[in-house]
């Protein structure tokens, strides 16, 4: 009598199943061979050999305990019973769970590809949001109207309002319900610790009317402050109160001096009062209404309920004309501008955000295709499973509740990572604007934008992952539940969407790729332009004289000369020297007229001339080129009879194309000075940033300022720059103590910051089409790896009947790259056909360079090549006994 | 090769199609359904140890059959199977979908499985 356990026993080691569970299976096959065995004996079989053959299959099987373990393996739970919803629901979600962490690749690849697309957007959608869609922090906003005046004569956009022009504007609309009026001056605080400089707003007493705001505590300003000559008065912004006065109430009645003069203070404004440019303090405007010194003012409107833009625009043009008529023809040249308010500051930003919308749009949309593609392969793998739910007795409701579920969970998991990963990069979106932006701006991530790129997303999911529940709904048992019938010809309707999302996706990535490449060769471009001037080792920064204690212009020039002279004697200064506008700082339009040119006719176009008032040294201090002639010297504008200039080439070439300038005489087109004679040509320098247009200039030397005017310092060192800080403010403070040193910056920072916008969205597009490529990779590879194992049979039989490796290659190979060449057709015929719309942005690139073109499409064909050639070598490489077999 | 192939994909497809019938009007244990499977097949089809048993407890945990150890005197309890109501349906569709593939088999081999 053999012992039938112990045989099964040592033939299953490893069953490893739990002690009752694995007794009866010990228990149940015993007595199988058993059975064999007494039946091979009744049948005459020798003892040995029924032994022998009773006890082979169990030996011959080494796998035969894995196999027996997995069947053993407990079944799902059973579904509750259907009345119960919210346990059906957690049953669900378990079940969903569960089923996640069988396919952890699969689950991460959506859950990250959904977290990608979301976070992408709802970083940059905030960004545009709080940009452009927020409504201001001032009650009814979408009426507040930016009241401004254009010069297209000049070839200047914005002028500012002339002060004769408030009065008629703000007497005469019928479209506004309120006006006001600013000018934005800044400050030397003294008297209150060290001197400091602060922004002021000389603002007309209406302001907080047109905005809707309340003083904090205090009040507002009387009408009869805003007069000339009217009260000193002043109301502090909340985050100077904070800061000066520790957020002290008992500030009232006290005074703060500025620029000299003292001021009462009468209330605190509320945090909320942003606008005008983030003022420190405010004090009344207070312009007299004989006063007419030009364009200067900015303002605000608050339009009455239900005017448009343009019908307000029609009306200040009225009152325009109707001051021509009366005689005031300075008007003919200007006219009224009307913008709304957020547009008129953040206008220059509206292209680009808008083109990285559409880049984070398309990104969304890859990894929608992707999710799309993703739960179509799996579709097919789980038809089998949904066909035999259905046959036995799963109604096709429950089944599509449960994949509506593991969907729902997918998608879940995908948008909460999304939003960690938004919120992050929205926070280094803020980290790098720089510091001119609009003080009303809030970034903060728009949770309904973020809610609604899940909801997208998870359509996506729940759109194509339930078309294995619906599939299987309508499928017929025969071939959904016979696997080699399932197999052998997987749906050709699948495999063509399937197609088609491939190709949709290389041709989103390549027109963002190309696109990127625009950007990125334009920003390569901009780096290198020549700026005009040497930038390193160069420090500027300003110092403002207020005009009670310099209330000459000879005060002015006595007064840099000597700072500069105790700067030069600096060690580490190579050369000190000043100037009202160095580059990327600073503007002052002026009109020349050249001695012997006709004078222009009234409808000819005159355009504004930067004049840059400089000190003996500043060319030597910026590093900019003398072209031919002389620079200034010491004896420059020291009399009116030797009053000089020096224009730039531009100016040079527009006005004495092909001569020299030297000695030619030019003047103000107003005759409000005499006649200036030429003594060199400069070369151009970019003056408003490294792509902007640059605009003719004359310089001219600081002792003929007619009137007082503040300069900004500029020092080169032997080198590092900002080690002249700390004595150039000490020597500062023995000159003067009350006057503080501002907006100190190396010129390299200057210029960072000039291209900070082309450097982010240049990146920030880099960043987006390598994101979509590597989308688009993770696409084709899974694709093709589908179709490679849905043809593994086919290829077998291929193989078996005598195709080689390498023709198994390249016919994969082929149908992969086919899909890959359709979609880079596609997106170049899109890219070429779009290309205009990235005109704006560009730098020196046309939008349809073929070069960037041609390495966009290798670039992505090579990407494509190698995607495919994975499961392409797979494919190859397949033992043709094992693909007949395989399962 | 070409028999083998044929010949093992066919059993890996009808195998439980096989089982089930084989217990739809009575419990059956596992040694009898192989009987079953090698007398009525006429030695065409065997099943072993090895392929039965992890078959029947896939089945089994399918829900689609349901086994019980039955003790009768004088012998070693043995462990019998009998269809459920899903089983049931799976074996109702499984004949219904191998009826009409081997209809479509004799329409286009012209061979006759009467």
């Amino acid at each position: 009598m053999h012992d039938w356990k112990q045989i099964v026993r040592e033939g299953l080691d490893g069953l490893k199943l739990d002690g009752a569970a694995e007794a009866e299976v010990i228990d149940e096959l015993a007595q199988h061979l058993e059975d064999r065995y007494q039946e091979l004996l009744d049948a005459g079989t020798p003892e040995a050999d029924a032994l022998r053959i009773a006890v082979e299959p169990l030996n011959s099987n080494p796998s035969l305990a894995e196999a027996l373990r997995r069947a053993r393996r407990p079944a799902p739970p059973d579904p509750p019973e259907r009345a119960n919803h919210l346990a059906l629901m957690l049953y669900d979600l378990r079940m969903a769970i569960r089923g996640m962490r069988q396919k952890p690749g699969f689950s991460l690849m959506v859950v990250g590809m959904l977290a990608l697309g979301i976070a992408g957007n709802a970083a940059i959608f905030s960004t545009f949001n709080s940009m452009f869609l927020k409504p201001l922090p001032f009650p009814d906003s979408s009426r507040l109207i930016d009241l401004d005046e254009t010069a297209p004569k000049w070839n200047l956009h914005y002028t500012g309002v002339a002060d004769v022009d408030l009065f008629a504007w703000r007497e005469h609309n019928t479209t506004f319900e309120s006006m006001a009026f600013f000018d934005v001056p800044n400050f030397n605080l003294s008297k209150l610790g060290p001197a400091q400089h602060i922004r002021g707003a000389k603002v007309s007493s209406d302001m907080l009317h047109v905005l809707k705001l309340k003083v904090l505590f205090g009040r507002d300003f009387l009408p009869e402050e805003d007069r000339e000559n009217g009260d000193k008065v002043a109301l502090l912004s909340y985050g100077l109160w904070q800061r000066l006065f520790a957020g002290d109430r008992g500030v009232l009645g006290r005074q703060i001096v500025l620029d000299d003069v003292p001021y009462r203070i009468i209330g605190v404004l509320p945090s909320t009062a942003v606008y005008p440019d983030r003022a420190d303090v405010w004090m009344p405007l207070a312009i007299g209404r004989t006063e007419d010194r030009g364009w200067y003012l900015g303002g605000i409107g608050r339009l009455k309920p239900g005017v448009t833009v343009a019908q307000a625009s029609a009306d200040l043009l009225r009152v325009h004309r109707a001051q021509i008529a009366a005689g005031r023809t300075a008007n003919r040249i200007t006219s009224p501008i009307l913008t709304p308010v957020r547009q008129k500051y953040l206008g220059d930003y509206r292209a680009i955000s808008q083109a990285l919308l559409v880049a984070v749009a398309v990104v969304l949309l890859i990894a929608c295709v992707n999710i799309a593609a993703l739960m179509l392969v799996r579709a097919s793998a789980r038809s089998h499973e949904m066909a035999i739910r259905i046959a036995i007795g799963s109604s096709r409701g429950r089944v599509i509740r449960q994949l509506l579920t593991e969907n729902l969970v997918l998608a879940g998991a995908g948008g909460i990572a999304g939003i960690f990963v938004g919120k992050l990069g929205l926070q280094a979106i803020a980290a790098i604007l720089p510091d001119s932006m609009p003080g009303w701006l809030d970034f903060r991530l728009d949770l309904r934008f973020a809610a609604f790129c899940i909801v997208i997303t998870a359509c996506s999911a729940l759109l194509f992952g339930l078309a294995p529940a619906l599939q299987a709904s309508r499928v017929d048992m025969r071939s959904a539940l016979h696997e080699s019938a399932r197999r052998a010809s997987p749906s050709r309707m699948r495999r063509s969407a399937l197609n088609i999302l491939v190709i949709s996706e290389i041709a989103l990535a390549l027109m963002l790729l190309i696109s990127a490449g625009l950007l990125l060769q334009s920003f390569y471009r901009v780096m290198r332009v020549d700026p005009g001037f040497r930038v390193q080792n160069v420090l500027t920064f300003e110092v403002d004289l207020p005009g009670q204690k310099y209330a000459k212009p000879e005060q002015c020039v006595a007064f840099y000369t000597r700072y500069l002279d105790r700067l030069r004697a600096l060690p580490g200064v190579m050369a000190a020297g000043a100037a009202t506008a160095p580059p990327l700082d600073g503007n002052w339009g002026q009109f020349f007229e050249v001695e012997g040119e006709r004078p222009l006719g009234p409808n000819e176009k005159s355009p504004v001339v930067l004049q840059v008032a400089v000190t003996p040294g500043y060319f030597d201090a910026i590093g900019t080129t003398l072209l031919a002639g002389r620079k200034f010297d010491e004896r420059d504008g020291a009399s009116k009879d030797h009053e000089v200039a020096i224009v730039s080439e531009t100016f040079a070439h527009q006005h004495w194309p092909g001569r020299s300038p030297i000695g030619k005489r030019i003047r103000h087109q107003d005759h409000t000075a005499g006649w200036w004679q030429v003594v060199g040509v400069m070369r151009d320098e970019k003056h408003y940033g490294l792509d902007a247009e640059v605009r003719p200039t004359v310089y001219m030397p600081e002792r003929q300022l007619a009137w007082p005017m503040s300069l900004s310092l500029v020092l080169r060192a032997a080198s590092n720059p900002e080690s002249l800080i700390a004595p150039a403010r000490s020597l500062l403070a023995q000159l003067d103590p009350d006057l503080p040193m501002y907006g100190v910056h190396t010129m390299t920072e200057r210029l960072d910051r000039s291209l900070w916008a082309r450097r982010t969205y240049s990146w920030l597009f880099g960043a987006f089409s390598a994101v979509a490529l590597i989308l688009a990779t993770a696409g084709i590879y899974g694709v093709i790896s589908y179709a490679v194992s849905q043809r593994t049979q086919e290829i077998g039989i291929r193989m078996a009947m005598g195709a080689t490796p390498g023709e198994v290659l390249v016919n994969v190979l082929r149908s992969g790259m086919t899909l890959v060449a359709i979609g880079a057709a596609l997106g170049l015929t899109g890219t070429l056909a779009a290309a205009g719309l990235l005109e704006s942005l560009l730098f020196g690139v046309s939008p349809r360079d073929p070069l960037i073109y041609i390495a966009v499409v290798l670039a992505v064909a090579a990407v494509g090549f190698l995607a495919n050639a994975l499961p392409a070598r797979r494919a190859a490489a397949l033992d043709p006994m094992t693909a007949l077999r395989a399962e | 090769m070409a028999t083998s192939f044929l010949d093992r994909e066919l059993k890996k497809g009808s195998a439980e199609l096989l089982v089930l019938s084989l217990i739809e009007d009575r419990a059956r244990h596992g040694y009898e359904i192989s009987k079953l499977i090698d007398s009525r097949s006429e030695g065409m089809l065997k099943f072993h140890v090895a392929s039965l048993y992890p078959l029947l407890y896939r089945l089994e945990s399918r829900g689609w059959i349901q086994g019980k150890w039955v003790e009768k005197a004088g012998q070693r309890r043995r462990r019998y199977y009998s269809l459920t109501a899903p089983g049931r349906k799976v074996l109702a569709a499984q004949r219904k979908g191998w009826q009409q593939f081997a209809e479509a088999i004799r329409r286009i081999t012209g061979i006759d499985y009467a």
